[in-house]
């Protein structure tokens, strides 16, 4: 190996909170070749990303405790003034972040903030030259018209546009080394595999040394050479690719790799349970009219969010509705609840028809169906108690009250494996995983048949997604529950479902048994949609490299 | 944008009609402000008083008053009941004044505000965070009375500093103008210099918190390019907000300050008016208030849309 272009040794990072401190970063030491993609994994809370943004300072305040050495080449990076760490930043090491929607300054003009970037750096170069130099590098990263791009706004942008003028920006002065932290997280599976080929590329063919911060062991087997497992602060396992995914060492690297849930790992077959549906739709319309006129709105083009959609799902089964953002899949799972009026279309459950029906006639159904939502931070009001928040649908419905309701509220929660005690506390003491049991306890509170789950899991760990998927089986065992199970991962969706329905622009464009959807496709853009799942096996997706190659 | 200005302008003769109406009714309903005794004067007889309610037609239906005292406003013929002067001609003279006291005032609270609330962002829980904050919630807390009594008690009579309120056009001596407008100036702007400030601050410590700001710091821009460019850039749009709702407000008169300091504007007049309780000169000053609230609004919104390119001019949010 030739003289490491970055080397870390004995990082500490500890930030002091109300309840003391924190010790985030707990003695990591790693180096980084020239040329080389290093993948930090873990979970969220491990350490990894404050790893990355403590190499470039950007954690430094005055309650963050820094010790160790950061060497880029000759220089000190740890004990460095703000005034060498600018040069560092952008020039030397660029970084590239999660979220390309809120990573980008609203306000200002994609190619004014990459002539920002230059600018910053080579202050002598002339506002027009810059302006050129930026429409180059977001022609390079793969951006189509790229003048016409340069003049627009972020908000302009889709996720994955956005993410590519991220990585434009981050190349702008050609920097020795790029900092990915979780690059491809926020965006749909189609976008993330043209942003790993993009950055696959780089790495060819520029020998961008590359720090791939994720927590989805697929990206890592897509794109990795070398990898640093992180766990509470600590690295626990490191090696090269293949040597951690197939002769694992550590206890807890074998646990997250055991808990991530593979497309081609076909579960247990379940028995058939076609009987009479619970629930039926048929041409379900949901349009959003585009409405402009002077005075008097005219309708003048409407939005397809669902446009002519059957399905039926039947008692105890479980349908798989999968689709990128946008593709109508939300709306159509609150049309079918009438949490929003179809334009048009019958949904019938039980054999009636509920489309149409007012507020006051659905309230008497409400309880039998409920609805799981995909945030559990943002979907219970962190000013109740969680008991409160579980009983409430008993107490709305006037099924309990008192200390009967205090009791059935801490039945539910045991039930979905938190424990009586809780129900005392804040939303905020609990972590995600457990907030979103308590998501599921409300949804259980009034023994629905139906539970339409929309996202349930993508917003949790590797590790706790397995859990609530395990915990959504067993109640479904036990309450003889029927589930529509809303996702963008169709690996996590063909996990749960016992059908599959794949919907793309408001459309379902195929629809079946999940075997069958998922290993002999009949759909273009359902095959499009399997190819771009990353597979957590190196040699598998090495292999389907060279065949799409 | 002819979307946008047509709406505008739709919503705005409406809400002028409804807080006519408001004020008209709330009027007609306040017993002993029989208009037609005030007319009268001193004199009154009640032949006197018969003839004027029957030449001014207070013998009418409301509805038919209601129309007769918005056409004299709209075509400037509406005179008071206690004096007979010319009401519009009595708003056009306090305008200068009234606006001088405005523009001024704004001026300062604007730049102390924007100053104060980035200084203490930028210092967050520092030594001159601490001193702001406490100077910007003292000048909250301050009745704006006894803070001009205070200014006055001191600044012109102790030490004779400042004259001792009035107004001096800006066309006749524009060293006097400014000499006369200090005081009131100073004491409008500093409830507002307090509040924008604060406002400000917890706008941009949130800003500090958003990713773009990250993304900035990562570029390698400097401190002082990350807080004006991204941090301060950001915070100040709702400031624009808050701004033009305040100012507008304002040139409505501001009763207390030109009260105070006897500036014979339109705040002045209305404080009068409301003492006697003349329908006519409430009736216009409030449409001359409310005009200005409306079109500042409109303003804020065109604002707004320069400042965020997200937001579109006359498009209803989805």
């Amino acid at each position: 190996m030739s003289a490491p272009l970055l080397s870390v040794s004995d990082l500490r990072v500890s930030f002091a909170t109300e309840d003391g401190p924190v010790q985030a970063v707990d003695g990591v030491s790693f180096e980084l070749a020239p040329g080389e993609v290093l993948a930090i994994v873990g979970e969220s809370g491990s350490g990894k990303s404050v790893t990355a943004q403590t190499i470039l300072g950007l954690t430094r305040s005055h309650n963050t405790e820094i010790e160790g050495s950061i060497r880029l080449g000759e220089r000190e990076l740890t004990g460095a003034s703000e005034a060498q760490l600018r040069e560092v930043r952008g020039e030397r090491i660029a970084m590239v972040f999660q979220d390309p929607m809120t990573s980008f300054n609203p306000v200002y003009r994609i190619g004014d903030q990459l002539v920002e970037a230059i600018r910053a750096h080579r202050p002598k170069l002339t506002k027009v030259r810059a302006r050129e130099r930026a429409v180059e590098l977001l022609g390079a990263a793969g951006l189509r018209e790229p003048e016409r791009q340069a003049g627009r706004y972020p908000h302009e942008f889709s996720g994955g546009m956005r993410q590519r003028a991220m990585i434009a920006m981050a190349l702008a002065l050609e920097p020795e080394i790029l900092i990915a932290d979780e690059p491809t997280t926020a965006l749909d599976v189609t976008i993330q595999a043209q942003i790993l080929e993009l950055l696959r590329k780089l790495n060819r063919e520029r020998g961008l040394a590359t720090i791939l911060i994720t927590h989805d062991f697929g990206v890592v087997a897509e794109l990795a050479d070398r990898v640093l497992v992180m766990h509470e602060g600590k690295i626990v396992e490191r090696g090269g690719l293949d040597d951690v995914f197939y002769a694992t060492e550590d206890a807890y690297t074998r646990k997250l790799l055991g808990a991530v849930v593979r497309l081609d790992q076909v579960p247990p077959l379940r028995p058939a349970r076609r009987e009479e549906p619970l629930l039926e739709v048929t041409d379900l319309v949901k349009h959003f009219p585009v409405k402009r006129g002077i005075l008097i709105d005219r309708e003048v083009d409407r939005v397809r969010a669902v446009d002519g959609v059957s399905f039926s799902v039947a008692r105890g089964e479980t349908l798989g509705l999968v689709g990128e953002s946008g593709s109508g899949k939300s709306t159509l799972s609150r049309a079918v609840l009438q949490l929003l009026k179809p334009s048009s279309g019958s949904v019938r459950f039980e054999g009636r028809e509920i489309a149409g029906l007012s507020r006051r006639q659905m309230r008497p159904l409400r309880p039998e169906m409920q609805m799981i939502f995909q945030d559990p931070y943002a979907s219970l009001n962190p000013r109740k108690r969680v008991g409160r928040i579980v009983g409430e649908p008993l107490r709305l419905q006037g099924r309990a009250s008192g200390a009967e309701l205090r009791r059935r509220a801490q039945e539910l929660l045991e039930r979905v494996g938190l424990s009586p005690e809780h129900y005392d506390r804040y939303p905020h003491e609990f972590s995600g995983g457990q907030r979103q049991r308590v998501g599921i306890a409300r949804a259980l509170a009034l023994r629905p048949k139906l539970i339409v789950a929309d996202e349930p899991v993508s917003a949790l760990d590797v590790s706790i997604r397995a859990q609530i998927l395990d915990l959504l089986a067993d109640l479904q065992d036990e309450f003889g529950l029927t589930y529509v199970f809303v996702a963008h991962d169709i690996g996590v969706v063909r996990h749960v479902s016992d059908r599959i329905a794949v919907m793309h622009e408001g459309k379902i464009v195929e629809q079946g048994p999940a075997d069958q959807v998922c290993e002999r496709p009949t759909d273009a853009y359902t095959k499009t949609l399997l190819a771009a799942v990353p597979v957590p096996d190196p040699r598998e997706s090495r292999a389907r490299r060279r065949s799409s190659a | 944008m002819a979307r946008f200005a047509v709406r505008r302008l739709a919503a705005a003769v409406a809400v002028l009609f409804a807080v006519s109406v408001l004020v008209f009714v709330i009027f007609n309903v306040i017993p002993s402000a029989d208009p037609a005794r005030q007319l009268a004067g001193r004199s009154a007889n009640p032949q006197l008083i018969a003839s004027i309610t029957e030449e001014w037609g207070f013998d009418e239906p409301l509805p038919q008053q209601y129309l007769t005292m918005m056409e004299n406003i709209l075509t400037g013929k509406v005179v008071s009941y206690e004096t007979r002067e010319n009401v519009d001609e009595r708003i056009i003279e306090g305008i200068p004044a009234t606006f001088s006291l405005c523009v001024g005032a704004a001026v300062i609270w604007m730049f102390f505000g924007i100053l104060f609330g980035y200084l203490s962002a930028v210092r967050t829980g520092g030594l001159l965070d601490r001193a702001l904050t406490v100077v910007a919630v003292t000048g909250i807390s301050i009745p704006v009375f006894w803070l001009a009594a205070i200014l006055l008690n001191y600044l012109t009579y102790e030490f004779e500093i400042f004259p001792s309120g009035g107004y001096v056009g800006l066309g006749e001596d524009p060293v006097e103008w400014a000499n006369h407008l200090i005081l009131p100036w100073v004491t409008l702007a500093i409830v507002y210099v307090g509040f924008y400030s604060r406002v400000l601050r917890s706008n941009m410590l949130d800003a500090m918190g958003e990713d773009y700001v990250r993304t900035a710091r990562a570029k390698g821009l400097s401190e002082r390019r990350v807080m004006t460019r991204h941090v301060l850039r950001n915070s100040l749009i709702p400031i624009v907000t808050l701004f033009g709702l305040d100012f507008g407000a304002l040139l409505g008169g501001a009763i207390v300050v030109e009260g105070i300091f006897d500036i014979n504007g339109v705040g002045q007049y209305a404080y009068e008016s409301l003492i006697n309780l003349e329908l006519p000169p409430i009736m216009a000053i409030t449409l001359f208030g409310a005009f200005f609230i409306v079109l500042f609004n409109a303003l804020v919104d065109v604002a707004y849309a320069y400042l965020d390119p997200r937001v579109k001019l006359g498009e209803s949010a989805q």
